[in-house]
Formats: C-alpha cells, structure tokens, sequence
C-alpha cells in the first residue's frame, strides 16, 4: 500500500506544540511553589526542573514535528485511509460505503489556530477514522465530499 | 401533525402481565433491602411496630406502582415502526427501538418468574449502546410465557435481511446442533468460579459484621485450639483443601444449574438456544447477523481436551455471557457446532499461515526477558551476598514455565484467510481461534510499535461491528500484511493505494 498523500494544516505542529507545553507549564509551575514553601533537598529540586524541561522540550519540538512527518490523510472513491501517531503509528482504512457518520470537532486551541479535526465512524468502535489538525477549509470540503459519496443511511452498514 | 401523533400514541399502549404485582413488591422487599433492615431497627427500638409496617407496606406499593407506569407498545409498520417502552415511577423515561433495528431477542426467566408462568424479554439492537437516551435496556419485564413466542415473532420480523449473508453455507437444514451432556461437567472445576464464588460469599460474611461476633465465641476458640494443636503448616494445608473442594463442588454445582438442559437448535435461518435448570434463558440469533465464532481454549480447558464456543454476531456483546453459545465442551463438539454454522470445515479445523521467524522471536524475548534479567541479578546477588538456596531452584521452574509458555504461543499463532472467511489464533493461557466472516469487515488498522518497525512486522486489526469489534491478528510480517487485508476486503485491493 502507498501512503496517504495529503498532510494535515502547516499551523498543526504549532497547536500540538502548544497542546503539548500545557501540562509541562503545569508541573513547572507546581514545582515553583513548592521551591517557594522548601528550600531543603536541591538535589532532587534539579533533577525534577532537569526531567520537567526535557519533557517540556520533547513536547514542544520533537512530538509536534515527529507527528507532522507521520500524518498523512487521503479520500479515495471507495475508501478514506489515514496515518497517524508518532512513538506507535497506525494506517488506518475504512470503506466510505460502510460510513455512518461524519463528525467535525474544534477545540478552543483548534480554533486559535483555524484548524478542525474530522471524525469518520462506521458501525464498529475499533472502526473510527480520525483525521486531527485540517486547516477548517479544507475539512469542510471533506465533509461535504464524505456526506456526498456516502449516501448516509442508504443501509444500516453492519 | 403533533395533535395526530399524540392521539395516535395513546392507541395500542399495553401493560405487562398483572402477575407482575406479585413478583415487584417481592424484588422491590429484596432491592429496599437496608431500608427495611433501619424499618425493622426502627420499630423495635421505639417499641412501636407500625414503623416496620409502615415501611414494608411503602415498598410494596412502591413495588407494585412500578407495573401501573410501565407499559408498551408495538407499532404495526415493521420497516418504519418503532418498539416503545414506557417506564419510570417519578422520573418517566420512553425507550424506543426502531423495528427494522432489532438484531436478537433474548427471554430472561428467574425462579419467581417461573413459578408464576412468566419470562423477561430483552431486545438488543445493531447499535452500540450510546443512543440519546442513555444506556437504557429494552426490557419488557415481564409477559406470560404463551405470549413470547408470537411476541418474538413479531419483533424479530422486522429485522431486514441483509444481502451480504455471508454464512448461508451449503448447509441449511435445521435440527439440533448441540445437546449439553453430563460428561461436560468435568471441565467445570477448571474454571475460577467456584473460587470466585467462595471470595464473594467470604466477602458479604465480613462485610455483614458477622465476624465481630464469632471472634470470642467458643466455635472460633475451639478452631483456635484445633489449630494450636496441628501445627501452623497442616492447618494451612487443611484450610487449603477444603476451599478447593468446596470450589470445586460450588463450580460443578453452579455449571449444572447454568447449563444443565443447554439445547442449541437451528431452524432454518434462526439460531435458538435455551438453558438453565432454575433461572431459564432463551436466546434467539437471527442467523443473517452471524459473523462468524470463537473458539476459546483457557490452558486447562484445553489440557483436558475442552474448548467453548462465542458467537460473533452483530447486536451482541462480544465478550460474556450473551455471546455463550456453548460453555466448556468436548473441543469436537464445539468444532462440529462451529463447522455448521460457519459451513466450512477448513475455517474451524484447517492448516493456518505462521507469522514467521521474526513473530516467534519476540515471543521469546518477551517471555524470557523477565526471568533472564532475575537471573543475571540473582548471579550479581550470589557474588556480592549470601542468597537462600531454594531462590534457584524456583527461578529455573519459572524459567521453564516461560519458556514452555512462549514454544506454546509461538505453536498458536496463526492466520487463515480466503475471500470469505479471516480466522486467527493466538493465545497460550487463553487461546482464541476467531473465524470472521470477511463481508463483516469494515475497516482495517495496522500498527506499529518502534519494536515491531525494527523487526518487521506490525499489529494488523479487522474492525467489525459484531462480537467484540475489533479482531487483532498480532505481528504479521510487513510484506504479508495488506495482501491478508487485500485478500479479504476487495474494497482495500481495489482502493487507489494498492500496488498493483
């Protein structure tokens, strides 16, 4: 099989990084107050700020850019496929005929960054196809594209 | 429009059986049980007996209001009717059910429900279980037992015949498939139930607060003394002999009342299977939504030559107790059961397609990497400190444990597949050979773990809607993965990605 071809929004690696830094910035802070309220054990006050930073860098460089190598999302005439993770991936194909419904989230920071995500679900829970961080533009068109070929509810598609 | 529709909903609405007023307020005495228990504290230590009346006569009410609200109904159009339920004393809830939606209609019948000539019906549907109105069952609780039989009619008859009917074998005739015999019950210690049994039961004792009590009374003195006297090791060893033999009782006891009678039938393209000695169940499988059957062999099970049978079929929870179609059993009779369902014998019992050299490799890292790593630091230990001696010995028996574990799961895995049917095996302690129908396939993952990248081979999941939806088929090598999923799907083998 040929990979998808399509990668998600260039703005994408920004939202995961921003995502990502959330609770690294949640620790950081925690740790500060606690440097605040005891100043006994330096030791262990680095090696924690030294772990926190190398997550936080893990987070907000590696992930995100890892993540937009990986991610790649296609509709085909018959079936929609997509290739996501990053440590684990997964290719993921599901016939657009056995399709039942086709979602579209924006979450606060998806819409910071004018990006939307499209889930494609069909009658099995271990079936969902999800396609993360599309500029909005280009997700709606892929939902007016899916809604098109499917012809949702022409068949119950167990 | 509305006006229409509300008038023509107060038609046809029923009620359950009037017998119900006798079995509610006795399940409501059991449900208020604490209530009752503060009733009962409550009349003795005022001295004013009226408060236990009181509140018996609250819950039987309460009981007996549950039959008054609740009510059905039944719409005559079985493509676009629905199946509605009403329920609920103060919080009043409708459950509705499209008809053309119904996949397989289960009855349901308890001791008190037998006596009095009644059976539960519960109507489960294709979907998963994440509709508008929560997770409510569609349970009509409960009708005479003359009437299941036209009810089940009518409710199964609009339930659509898909054309992808994928197990219309060459065989279609009908007859018994199974028959439970007594010689099954031998698998039935096998399993953990009666010890699971005893745990529970231990567990309400000392919960009840019985065991405050008995502390100081002469009979927990006595065992005392009892033990005193046999030294600490064979009052253990004692102990230990009487819990198994009463696990094993419990469980034979408890396979018996379950399965005892277990009649698996076939009538043309309907699966019916019915058992229980005391609380009776009747499922009824519409054979067009079978996708297929587990074989599931646990490790004793399977040493004495036994194996059970799962339906996957769409409407039906995959795993426990509403996909039994046959518990442990002469593994021959499970694959004669399967063979007929599925039509084809090279499905249940035919040669499978190893996954390769580099599958059976990681089962052995994974196996041995534990014990290997104990080893070497019982070794570094040995040099540095004195270590008790029996530490060896037992690190060699779990050693071999994993390694005949890991021969075992290299032996099992597997797969089989041709245009119709996908069967994998996997699994050691609890070995599955699951034949799926590939028309039910919709949908394919492969994944890939950094481990599995380096060595080739990748994690490939069928996604289906029956059973327990998602059917993985563990370290294919890379270059055999999408041609078992091409092989399978022709809509992968056509798609625009295929290599041709």
């Amino acid at each position: 099989m040929v990979d998808p071809a399509n990668p998600p929004s260039r703005r994408a690696p920004l939202r995961w990084a921003v995502g990502g830094a959330v609770p690294w910035l949640l620790l950081a802070a925690g740790q500060l107050v606690w440097i605040g309220f005891d100043k006994r054990m330096p030791w262990l006050h680095i090696s924690i700020a030294v772990l926190t930073l190398l997550g936080a860098a893990t987070s907000l460089a590696v992930v995100p850019l890892w993540r937009y190598r990986v991610h790649r999302w296609e509709l085909g005439p018959q079936a929609v496929y997509t290739r996501t993770g990053w440590l684990i991936q997964e290719r993921r194909i599901a016939p657009i005929s056995r399709v039942q419904t086709v979602d579209t989230y924006r979450g606060p920071l998806d819409r910071l960054f004018g990006l939307a995500n499209v889930t494609v679900t069909t009658a099995s829970s271990a079936g969902a196809v999800h396609i993360v961080a599309l500029d909005v533009a280009v997700a709606d068109h892929l939902v007016a594209q899916l809604t098109d070929i499917a012809a949702i509810g022409a068949e119950d598609a167990t | 429009m509305t006006g229409a529709r509300s008038g023509q909903q107060e038609i046809g609405w029923q009620r359950l059986s009037p017998r119900m007023l006798l079995v509610h307020p006795v399940h409501e005495l059991l449900r208020q049980l604490p209530l009752l228990i503060g009733g009962v504290v409550l009349g003795s230590t005022t001295g004013n007996q009226y408060w236990t009346v009181a509140v018996l006569a609250l819950t039987a009410v309460v009981g007996a209001a549950r039959w008054f609200t609740t009510s059905y109904r039944i719409d005559a159009d079985p493509e676009s009717g629905q199946v509605q339920l009403r329920v609920g004393l103060l919080h009043r809830k409708v459950l509705s059910v499209p008809r053309n939606r119904i996949r397989s209609v289960q009855t349901d019948a308890r001791l008190l429900h037998r006596l009095l000539g009644l059976a539960v019906i519960r109507v489960s549907t294709g979907q998963e279980a994440k509709s508008e109105h929560g997770s409510g069952v569609f349970e009509l609780d409960a009708v005479r037992v003359e009437q299941v039989p036209r009810l089940r009619a009518i409710l199964l008859a609009g339930s659509p015949q898909p054309v992808a009917a994928a197990t219309a074998g060459p065989t279609a005739p009908g007859g018994v498939l199974a028959r439970w015999q007594p010689s099954w019950l031998r698998y039935a210690p096998l399993s953990l139930s009666g010890l699971l049994t005893i745990a529970a039961a231990g567990g309400v004792v000392y919960e009840s607060g019985v065991v405050g009590p008995l502390q100081h009374s002469r009979l927990a003195e006595s065992g005392l003394n009892a033990v005193q006297r046999l030294g600490v090791t064979s009052a253990v060893a004692v102990i230990a002999a009487a819990v198994l033999v009463a696990s094993v009782v419990l469980a034979v006891l408890r396979s018996l009342l379950t399965y005892g009678n277990l009649v698996l039938l076939r009538r043309a393209d309907v699966l019916h299977l019915r058992h229980g000695l005391l609380r009776l169940r009747e499922r009824t499988y519409d054979m067009s939504r079978l996708r297929g059957g587990t074989l599931r062999q646990p490790l004793l099970v399977r040493a004495f030559g036994g194996g059970r049978l799962d339906a996957v079929m769409t409407g039906v929870h995959g795993a426990g107790e509403s996909s039994v179609l046959l518990p442990p059993c002469p593994v021959s009779t499970a694959e004669s059961v399967l063979t007929e369902l599925v039509g084809d014998p090279d499905v249940v019992t035919g040669p499978l397609r190893g996954h390769g050299r580099r599958a059976a490799a990681r089962r052995w890292t994974r196996a041995l990497g534990a014990p290997v790593l104990a080893g070497v630091a019982l070794a570094v230990a040995t040099g540095i400190s004195v270590v008790p001696v029996w530490l060896w010995p037992a690190w060699v028996a779990v050693t071999a444990w994993c390694a005949l574990l890991a021969a075992d799961r290299v032996g099992a895995l597997g797969h089989r597949v041709d245009g119709r049917w996908l069967v994998m095996r996997a699994g050691s302690l609890e070995r599955r050979r699951d034949c799926l129908a590939t028309a039910g396939i919709i949908g394919w993952t492969v994944r890939q773990s950094p481990l599995q990248r380096r060595a080739g081979v990748a994690t490939l999941v069928a996604a289906t809607a029956a059973g327990t939806k998602r059917y993985p088929l563990i370290d294919v090598p890379e270059n055999e993965m999408w041609a078992v999923a091409a092989q399978a799907s022709p809509w992968v083998a056509d798609s625009m990605w295929a290599i041709r």
